[in-house]
């Protein structure tokens, strides 16, 4: 474990190193993603500037919930998004089995391999989100909130890898995962929202089989008091499952795969 | 030898199975562009939905009509999009520029022809999302004829302003030499300013004030008001005037910068 956390060390520095030969494409890769969060963001402020109120949720309530699941995306990332190019840049290419020659683990290889800066956009973006809204809801910080806080946030982060590390074993067979992965990761964008705007159907999606919700709303509900929160603890039991179920089916892509003859 | 047979067959026969894998990618790629669009106009039509829950109107505006213009301007989103900035800037990184500079052709006017192609062939790539939004979403349609055609010459406008403003940001690619990140960053900003997420008659005057005062809300929300209906037809010459003035200005700022930013090309080799 030591050995990991020193190698990923080790690959960190080595990527910091290049782009700080890169600093504006650094600069302007964090500051995209602001952006676009920002347009976002910008549009709910008008309209609840006319109409307080989104279906019982206010403003901030709202904000908070968008906030969160912001973050969650953010760890995603910020540590996870090589996974995006596994079929298109390492097995296409053939790189990928640089790592299958190498005594480390391939999973760990390839995560390690390129640390995403633009993800420390999203960092921002979500953290300031959380302080206006927990300073505008003048939330409680008691330590099962905090608690709270800290799992909802780690736990969305691993259900958004787990959930990208599940799609992205298909490039074993299909060599490009991304449309896989993006039909799956888009739906991280109702999450954005509180769930209860949308019918029983997205729902019970966003609950039970893309859990996205589970990185936003239901933290979000348990901070604001609200009925449906306590099922926010079951947060780090549904991280564990997927990525337990996305490690298991990554050995048997891996078994699967003999590359393209490049 | 028979092993050694087997095992080039084994080869062979993975080789033979790439194939129809990258035949395969295309095809779902059309697909899976259609399920991602669905979730996010879905998004747009619920989240609007709920905020009619407590009131029948916003801004003068009542629910079928705010979903008929955020629907429209979904489908019409192509409008607002130029890959100038890609285009112009990878021709810059690969050094294919100095190739078209030097054919006996007008650089801008060749560009031009060549995104007005790519305009029609996505607003023809929106149709499946039409056929989406009249079944799921109930988007209806005006019926007045001199609507459409208010709305073509005001979009046909709106475009055009939208492609001079664009070759004006490309021209920052000569010096900045980034392109990805830039092109990314204005597709964020345009996101919110064409107005393709709130009508501009709910923004705070102000905020109206700076969308309009900057010209990505002439590709989107002004065509996409005519054809709602949310700008009456008596206003169309108006809003035309006012296009074509953007026209004139961006046509002269850019042709200026272009002029200027020209000589400071370095080319990243190729």
């Amino acid at each position: 474990m030591t050995r990991y956390l020193n190698l990923y060390w080790y690959f960190l520095i080595q990527r910091l190193k290049v782009l700080m030969e890169y600093r504006a494409s650094f600069i302007l890769g964090a500051s995209s993603t602001i952006v676009w969060q920002a347009s976002s963001i910008a549009a709910v402020w008008v309209v609840m500037q006319k109409v307080p109120i989104l279906n019982g949720w206010s403003y901030d309530e709202v904000l908070l919930v968008y906030g969160l699941v912001t973050l969650s995306k953010s760890i995603n990332h910020m540590f996870a998004d090589n996974l995006w190019t596994l079929g298109r840049v390492y097995i296409r290419s053939g790189g990928f089995d640089r790592f299958l020659v190498r005594p480390i683990d391939p999973l760990f290889h390839l995560l390690a391999d390129r640390f995403c800066q633009d993800g420390v956009g999203s960092l921002l973006v979500g953290a300031a989100l959380l302080v206006k809204t927990s300073i505008a809801l003048g939330i409680d910080w008691t330590p099962d909130k905090l608690l709270m806080l800290v799992v909802g946030v780690v736990s969305g982060g691993f259900i958004f890898i787990a959930l990208n590390l599940i799609t992205c074993v298909t490039a074993f067979w299909i060599v490009d995962s991304v449309p896989v992965t993006r039909l799956v990761f888009d739906n991280h964008l109702f999450a954005q929202y509180p769930l209860s705007i949308y019918p029983r159907a997205i729902n019970i999606l966003l609950t039970w089989v893309i859990p996205y919700g589970f990185a936003s709303f239901y933290p979000a509900s348990y901070l604001l008091n609200r009925d449906v929160g306590n099922i926010a603890w079951f947060a780090p039991v549904v991280a564990a499952l997927l990525l337990f179920f996305g490690y298991r089916f990554w050995r048997f892509g891996l078994k699967y795969y003999s590359g393209t003859g490049t | 030898m028979i092993r050694a047979t087997k095992r080039d067959l084994s080869a062979y026969a993975s080789l033979f199975a790439m194939i129809p894998k990258v035949f395969m990618a295309y095809q779902i790629w059309f697909w899976v562009g259609l399920v991602l669009n669905v979730i996010s106009m879905a998004i747009l039509v619920y989240f609007w939905r709920a905020i009619y829950n407590d009131t029948s109107t916003i801004s003068g505006l009542a629910l079928n009509q705010t979903l008929n213009y955020i629907l429209l301007a979904f489908i019409f989103m192509p409008l607002t999009n130029n890959d100038l900035i890609w285009e112009i800037g990878m021709n810059l990184r690969e050094g294919m520029i100095i190739h078209h500079l030097l054919r006996p052709i007008n650089f801008q006017g060749m560009n031009y022809a060549q995104s007005l192609g790519t305009l029609v062939t996505r607003l023809m790539l929106q149709l499946p999302m039409v056929v989406v939004a009249v079944l799921l979403f109930g988007l209806r349609f005006p019926s007045d004829i001199r609507v459409w055609l208010a709305f073509l010459l005001s979009a046909l406008l709106g475009y055009t302003v939208m492609f001079f403003f664009n070759w004006l940001l490309a021209c920052l690619t000569f010096y900045t030499t980034e392109v990805w990140g830039l092109g990314v960053l204005i597709e964020g900003m345009n996101f919110f300013l064409s107005g393709a997420l709130v009508p501009l008659v709910m923004m705070p005057e102000w905020v109206r004030n700076i969308v309009l005062s900057i010209p990505f809300a002439q590709a989107l929300a002004v065509p996409v008001g005519l054809l709602t209906g949310i700008t009456p037809l008596s206003d169309a010459p108006r809003v035309w005037l006012i296009q074509v003035a953007w026209i004139l200005g961006m046509w002269l700022a850019s042709s200026l910068f272009f002029r200027v930013a020209v000589r400071k090309i370095t080319v990243q080799g190729g």
